[in-house]
């Protein structure tokens, strides 16, 4: 884990320290001289040597102090800490509602595998997987939003009881945009489980089809369900971007994209790492979930 | 029996599956029924005023007040010595924190301003007892010295760069470390408690312009000192309206401000310009202005959620967007549907110039007079205006805007007025006979999906004549690094007043003003430079402005830039906001607006 | 996946001379998908979708299709006609047109990013399969770095520093995608090397590269099939959102993400032009592009041989 955690600040740092230009200029404003500029060069630490950029940057990694955004002057960790509120909002609910949802329809597609209701279900998943993301928010947020009045076009009330309204219509559309890829990968997930010997062994025994299902099937599909979910959890952070900022929702996803609008390369490096930080250590528990789960595999 | 099992087992998987469905869809309406479908009684008593801002507030700190929205908010918070008259126009000052005008010395080189008594800072823990002190001179002097200080990197620092007896020198001590922050500076002196002498080095007439801005208000020290870098969050000024506590600024999404209940008070203008008896704006004249309970801006930057919130009565004003326009205003008048509503239409001309730079230091682009004269000339600006501001813009004829000393608004510069077939005459005088033999030009715009259209549009006019144009988008940052460091061959941009001067425009072509300054085209020339120098030394009056002209000729014929136009901006207002002037100088207006709450009440449910 | 598929064929073929092991077995792996994708009428019907798209891309970068795309042909916002069946956007430009130059744009895309992330996949998956050691080690390292780093970062980030374009975004969606295929491809050249074949191919003096290039890749090769299959489609709406943002293509490209920006201000007027149009591209090619991957996956699976 320590040497990826190396390579991600390396990439990072490579990304946002070497191969972009000199930041200092725009600091000065409109009515610069090169003085200031220098001056400003050196505020921001950028007349230091490169290895001596680096070290100070992994320094605030580990203390988590990754300073001020150079766009707002904000302390980068508070604005973090705000945004994961209304993004772990707006993003659990789709999130398990989908995997409830999917696994549910999942197993009763593969359970009549081949029937017209199965097919169905997978040509209309990847219809729904077929059409980008930004038209379901465009179209859903001017028709339901706008020309019918069911939700809020926008916005956000920080108050825990008033935010849920503007809620509503960016879970509906996470929802939707959920179900499709997940209903296929279950749905795979438990048709390799249907075609193992063992529910063979199992159905010549006598074990109805229920009993297969629900006691073998989903038991053993459960873990690369679980190792998906788990990978899936990043999402839960990133928020989607697109979403945020079409409504006004005041997460870290709309942060990271106005992070990039802006040339905002502390907050774009501070936002990376840490959700690299974070996906690592899911990734590491859906290792150690799946070990316990299934007693075979051992960790390496 | 176990067929019969199998097939109930069946059954209730199929219901289980639904299952999921039918709650969430029961849940989704149960909250959609309790969120939308039942009208919400509106407040007959509440006087909020909700503000609509088209990208997110950076900070509250003036010394930073580089940018638009950050202002908007800070000067309702702030208040500095000077202020803009709300209605009067042309723009012009009048006292705000200053007792008076200034007294000016015979030559020019010394004001002194009296400081009204009894300004209170807002109430804050960073006073004793958390009570505010009184404003004395003494604080301005601070509050300057903190745009001066190079350690705080202010964007500001240029109102007075220069221009004081004695800052240069304190700030460059400061930055060898020869000299501290309390040192005293000649130029910027406390006679007494409230007794202020500002010393010049030169004659500055826009002093009194730049005392206005966000970046000359009044800080108190306490609060610097408590909050240090989080002062950005922590506001405390002497305005109308304050922040209570920081947690009323919802990052990205809302700042609530507060009425002061400690403010001077003011009474309201009695005087504006022709037509505002009958708009209605002088029906408070006199008396004591009335602040709103709260004022809150909130940050929306896609346009349709923010107009659609506006037709739901959420803002109390919106600028119309484009794609809006033709379902709002027929023939310049507000649609019989809105104005059925109660809803107003305000037109204010931007103090601005869109345009068009060429990188002078390019070595063709540069010196190729004709080339220049041929891109300008195949520049469709009236269908511009018509596509893209819904003809709500003046073609530019030259740097200075309708408005200021030195537009004339009979003049006509010959450069711009679209002609493809003297464009492609001069095209081929250049050099370059139906672009044949010409390099692929790079145009840097902005990566937003309004300036990509726009560049679009002009890049379709150049491909007509044959001078083919490759388009780069950057974000802002990026924009502005390409251009200080001159890599941008063509670049569009628009250059709003920072005050009502032409000077402020024509600065914009001083060769001593090259990059890292604002003279973003590299424009060096010494016959401009001469008149230019001359300029800052008269007083506004004829002599100045014939100065004026002859600049603005000499630009014109040498056409660093494709001068666009001039924007129009239309604004609509709801049936129950009174006293809504908007002003392009100043955002500190809102201490003259207000709200009807009970004609909010009647209107807002019928929207 | 083809774990049983090998297991049969090895012990029937250990005898063989190692060329004609693996043309029959390629032959024979292949041929099944073959047969099996015939009579799979979807399947058909998306290979001929993806088919016209290709062509009709071809055509419009020709010139022969819609060449003036650029230029305006009428006034702003002209409503559905049979001249212009999306009308016509902001610019005057028929939206029809533009539809179909951003569909070579996005074939492009895909094709060439996936390329990109196909031919890195490969090499270093089978780099770090084959030799193993401080190799894979390395490989290892680096791929689960850049895995970790979430794409919605990482590849605004890349553009952002090669700047705007559509080289650039070739190169980024490419630089970000190969992780997948090189993980499958060293799993299988892991479990290659020690095969029988690959012994029998080393006894008769083949050296590494014969191994790698003339054993085991082959055998190799159906992974990288479908996984450009998916990798296409990825790319293809990556460069829809990158563009939509501002940092995918530059504006003098026609790109469905641009449409989708322009639409996302038009449909207040109302005009439905680029939304529908841009939505329509991009599910036909999409849906068919998904429904043909997913069939090629089930045919190449040796499991489902007596469905």
């Amino acid at each position: 884990m320590i040497p990826n955690l190396f390579g991600i600040t390396l990439i990072t740092f490579i990304l946002f320290n070497i191969l972009v230009s000199d930041p200092a200029t725009r600091f000065a404003g409109k009515y610069a001289t090169a003085e200031r500029v220098e001056t400003i060069r050196a505020e921001l630490g950028l007349d230091r040597s490169l290895p001596e950029q680096y070290l100070f940057y992994l320094k605030q990694i580990v203390t988590l102090d990754f300073g001020r955004s150079w766009a707002t002057k904000q302390k980068i960790t508070t604005m973090i800490n705000d945004g994961f509120s209304a993004t772990l909002c707006l993003t659990i609910p789709p999130f398990i509602a989908s995997i409830i949802f999917s696994l549910g329809l999942a197993m009763f597609a593969s359970y009549h595998r081949g029937s017209f209701f199965d097919k169905g279900v997978v040509v209309v998943c990847l219809a729904l997987m077929s059409i980008s993301s930004l038209v379901y928010i465009l179209f859903l947020q001017n028709v339901l939003a706008f020309q019918w009045g069911l939700f809020p076009v926008s916005g956000w009330d920080p108050s825990w009881a008033g935010r849920w309204e503007y809620l509503v219509l960016p879970w509906i559309i996470l929802f939707v945009l959920l179900l499709g890829t997940d209903i296929l990968v279950y749905r795979s997930v438990i048709l390799d489980e249907a075609y193992q010997d063992y529910v063979r062994t199992a159905r010549a025994k006598g074990v109805s089809n229920w009993a297969v299902y629900t006691k073998h099937i989903l038991k053993n599909a459960l873990i690369p369900v679980i190792t998906m979910v788990v990978i899936g959890m990043p999402f839960l952070i990133t928020g989607s971007f697109l979403i945020e900022s079409f409504f006004g929702i005041p997460g870290l996803g709309g942060m990271m994209l106005k992070a990039l609008n802006e040339s905002d390369f502390p907050v774009i490096k501070a936002m990376t790492v840490i959700i690299s930080i974070a996906y690592m250590f899911f990734n590491l528990l859906a290792d150690i979930v799946y070990s316990l789960v299934d007693p075979r595999i051992r960790l390496s | 029996m176990r067929m019969m099992c199998s097939k109930v087992h069946r059954i209730l998987q199929r219901m289980m599956v639904t299952k999921g469905l039918a709650l969430s869809i029961a849940a989704s309406l149960v909250v959609f029924s309790l969120t939308s479908g039942c009208t919400k009684k509106v407040d007959d008593t509440d006087t909020t005023i909700n503000i609509p801002l088209r990208a997110n507030v950076k900070g509250l700190d003036p010394m930073h007040a580089n940018d638009m929205y950050s202002s908007m908010v800070i000067q309702n918070i702030y208040e500095g010595l000077l202020e803009y008259h709300y209605l009067k126009r042309p723009y012009e000052l009048k006292p705000a924190l200053a007792e008076a005008m200034p007294t000016i010395s015979a030559d020019g080189l010394t004001y002194t301003f009296k400081i009204r008594k009894g300004v209170l800072f807002h109430d804050n823990p960073a006073f004793p007892d958390g009570k505010g002190r009184e404003v004395t001179a003494e604080d301005f002097i601070y509050s300057w010295k903190r745009l001066a200080d190079p350690r705080n990197a202010s964007e500001g620092f240029w109102i007075f760069d220069g221009k004081i007896k004695g800052l240069n020198e304190w700030a460059d001590a400061i930055k060898n470390k020869t000299g501290n922050f309390e040192d005293p500076i000649e130029g910027l002196q406390a006679l007494d408690k409230y007794t202020l002498v500002i010393k010049l080095t030169q004659p500055y007439y826009q002093l009194q312009y730049v005392l206005a801005m966000p970046f000359a208000v009044v800080v108190p020290k306490e609060a610097v000192e408590k909050y240090g870098g989080e002062f950005i969050n922590n506001p405390v000024g002497t305005g109308p309206f304050m922040l209570e506590k920081s947690s009323d600024w919802v990052r990205n999404s809302k700042i609530t401000l507060k009425r002061n209940p400690n403010w001077r008070g003011e009474t309201y203008p009695t005087e504006g310009e022709p037509g505002d008896k009958e708009a209605g704006l002088l029906e408070d004249a006199g008396k004591p202005l009335e602040i709103a309970e709260k004022l809150v801006f909130i940050e929306l930057t896609e346009d349709q959620p923010r107009w659609q919130n506006f037709m739901k009565g959420n803002l109390e004003w919106v600028e119309i967007p484009n794609d809006n326009f033709d379902a709002a205003v027929k023939d310049d008048k507000l649609v019989p549907e809105l104005a059925a509503k109660g809803m107003k239409l305000q037109v204010s001309n931007a103090i601005e110039v869109v345009y068009n730079a060429f990188n002078m230091r390019d070595p063709l682009l540069g010196k190729n007079k004709d080339l220049r004269r041929a891109f300008s000339l195949a520049m469709n600006i009236p269908l511009r205006i018509q596509r893209f501001y819904n003809g709500r813009a003046i073609p530019a004829q030259g740097p200075i805007p309708p408005g200021l000393d030195g537009y004339d608004p009979n003049f006509k510069n010959p450069w711009v007025q679209f002609d493809r077939e003297k464009a492609k005459e001069y095209l081929a005088k250049a050099g370059f006979p139906e672009g044949k033999g010409l390099p692929e030009f790079t145009f840097e715009t902005l990566a937003d999906s309004k300036s990509r259209q726009i560049t679009e549009f002009e890049v379709q006019n150049w491909a007509a004549i044959g001078i083919k144009v490759k388009i780069s988008t950057n974000t802002w940052p990026q924009f502005q690094e390409k251009i200080k460091n001159g890599q941008a061959q063509l670049f569009g941009l628009a250059w709003g007043a920072d005050y009502p001067d032409a000077q402020n425009f024509l600065q914009l072509f001083y060769s001593k003003n090259v990059s890292p300054g604002p003279n973003d085209s590299g424009y060096q020339n010494p016959e401009y430079d001469k008149l230019y120098e001359a300029a800052l030394k008269l007083p506004p009056g004829k002599e100045r402005t014939e100065l004026y002209k002859k600049m603005r000729d000499i630009l014109v014929e040498d056409m660093p830039w494709m001068f666009s136009l001039h924007r129009l901006n239309y604004r609509l207002t709801q049936g129950w906001l009174r006293n809504f002037k908007y002003n392009e100088m100043t955002y500190n207006i809102y201490k003259y607006v207000r709200v009807d709450p009970k004609k909010r009440a009647e209107l807002k449910p019928k929207l | 996946m083809n774990a049983q598929a090998n297991a049969q064929i090895e012990t029937s073929h250990e005898l063989l001379a190692p060329t004609q092991v693996n043309l029959n077995r390629r032959n024979s792996l292949w041929w099944d998908a073959y047969r099996r994708l015939k009579r799979d009428k979807v399947a058909i019907v998306s290979f001929w979708v993806i088919v016209a798209y290709v062509v009709m891309a071809i055509l419009a970068k020709l010139g022969i299709l819609f060449p003036d795309v650029a230029l305006s042909v009428g006034d702003q916002y002209m409503p559905f006609s049979l001249e212009h069946p999306f009308g016509t956007d902001i610019q005057g430009r028929d939206v029809l047109a533009r539809a179909v130059h951003g569909a070579a744009t996005a074939l492009s895309v895909g094709f060439i990013a996936s390329s990109i992330a196909l031919v890195i996949g490969i090499t270093l998956g089978a780099l770090a399969g084959y030799y193993g050691g401080k190799v894979d080690a390395l490989i290892v390292w680096l791929y689960t770095t850049i895995d970790s780093i979430p794409y919605i970062l990482l590849i605004p980030s890349l553009t952002f520093v090669l700047g705007r374009g559509l080289v650039n975004v070739y190169i980024a969606v490419g630089v970000t995608s190969w992780v997948t295929l090189c993980r499958l491809v060293r799993a299988e050249f892991m479990k290659h090397k020690s095969r029988d074949y690959v012994l029998a191919a080393e006894a008769l003096g083949a050296g590494d590269g014969r191994k790698i290039f003339r054993h085991i890749l082959p055998n190799v090769a159906h992974i990288g099939f479908v996984q450009f299959g998916l990798g296409f489609v990825s790319a293809i709406k990556f460069e829809v959102i990158l563009s939509y943002l501002g940092v995918g293509v530059d504006p003098t490209t026609p790109s469905w993400g641009i449409m989708l920006d322009d639409a996302k201000l038009e449909l207040s007027r109302p005009f439905w032009g680029n939304l529908t149009a841009a939505t329509l591209f991009m599910f036909f090619l999409v849906l068919a592009f998904n429904l043909f991957n997913d069939a090629l996956r089930e045919s190449l699976d040796p499991k489902l041989k007596n469905k």
